[in-house]
């Protein structure tokens, strides 16, 4: 009892709360991305769960789908799917999947976590060109963005103090970045159908050129037991633009 | 300065209708506005024999003003369902079920 008792005070003292993140779960953002100072809603994000068996185990599947508004189809039409295949207490996952289609240009990119979680055989392919198929060693801790993104709502922020960081390692493009989740405080932001909730405000930086500037990639998710991601900002190399929820249900 | 205030309203009011044409919603108020200023500025700038060229421009400035009002108001942001895409996504998980199996 006093060993259970260790460890839970262990996982608690080092920001790893017990949160699960439920099957079922399905919150739904407006994307806007900044033209000429003013922001213009281009796209529906729908980040959903859903529990997923086979014969030997029970996987959670973590979906994030981006679909342009009917008026944009015509002009750039957008449909991506980033999805990973996790454990459902530890969320380390098992497949992970990238599916671009962003005006005519295509790639597909799947990930099976093998090795104990120490490599990835990948393979990918780009428009019209030949699939290609590599293994990568990762470190054990490393996992793709969908399940660092859940694994985020995981972490223990009433423990942090501004200033603070919680550090991962994803796996993008078949390289590993370290990626680093500031906490900057406390703040209250408009949460769609869940009214004005009180959220940590994290700044997300990594080692890439496809984040910019400083603080600039922000994240705020509720100060609740569902730690639910209710305003994304991101400065990226094309523009700046966000994602703010306006629906969520199953949480 | 009477021509400039014309060319200058003429190549915003065109741009306000491209814009009101794109789905670029309320950003189109922008060269719309300039237009109807550049215009506006235009008449007063005129004799009345020269008025009807800058008096065009500021009424289809705002008509289109009027346009853009109306799909903010009335055309709501919607996904359509896209068959195709589903199917894709079935398929897919169906593919994912089969992985998982093997691991």
């Amino acid at each position: 009892m006093n060993k259970i008792a260790l460890i839970l005070s262990f996982l608690f003292a080092y920001g790893i709360g017990f949160a699960q993140i439920k099957s079922n779960e399905k919150l739904i953002y407006a994307a806007s991305y900044n033209m000429s100072g003013m922001m213009t809603q281009l796209a529906q994000v729908t980040m959903s769960t859903d529990m997923i068996k086979t014969t030997k185990k029970s996987f959670l599947h973590l979906s994030w789908e981006a679909s342009t508004f009917s008026k944009w189809d015509k002009f750039f039409k957008i449909r991506d799917v980033y999805e990973t295949y996790v454990d459902p207490v530890t969320l380390k996952p098992s497949l992970y999947k990238r599916s671009i289609s962003e005006g005519g240009y295509t790639k597909t990119e799947k990930y099976i976590f093998s090795g104990n979680g120490r490599s990835i055989n990948s393979s990918s392919k780009k428009q019209n060109r030949p699939e290609t198929k590599k293994t990568v060693a990762i470190g054990s801790s490393t996992r793709d963005i969908i399940s660092m993104i859940y694994k985020l709502r995981t972490v223990n922020f009433s423990k942090f103090k501004p200033g603070q960081n919680a550090s991962f390692i994803i796996v993008f493009d078949e390289k590993e970045y370290p990626v680093y989740v500031k906490y900057m405080g406390l703040e209250t932001v408009s949460a769609g159908n869940l009214g004005k909730k009180q959220c940590y405000k994290l700044s997300i930086a990594a080692k890439t050129d496809k984040l910019k500037g400083r603080d600039k990639n922000l994240i705020w998710i509720t100060n609740d037991p569902n730690k639910v991601p209710v305003l994304i900002r991101f400065s990226i190399p094309v523009g700046t633009g966000q994602l703010s929820l306006s629906n969520a249900s199953g949480i | 300065m009477r021509k400039f205030l014309v060319i200058s309203a003429i190549i915003f009011a065109l741009l306000g209708i491209v814009f009101t044409i794109l789905p670029l919603g309320t950003i189109a108020f922008l060269p719309i506005s300039i237009a109807v200023i550049l215009s506006g500025l235009a008449i007063l700038k005129s004799k009345n024999s020269q008025r009807k060229l800058p008096k065009i421009i500021l009424f289809i400035s705002f008509l289109t003003l009027l346009v853009v009002i109306g799909k903010v108001i009335f055309i709501k942001d919607v996904v359509k369902s896209d068959s195709q895409f589903e199917l894709k996504k079935e398929e897919s998980k169906k593919e994912d079920i089969k992985d998982l199996e093997g691991l």
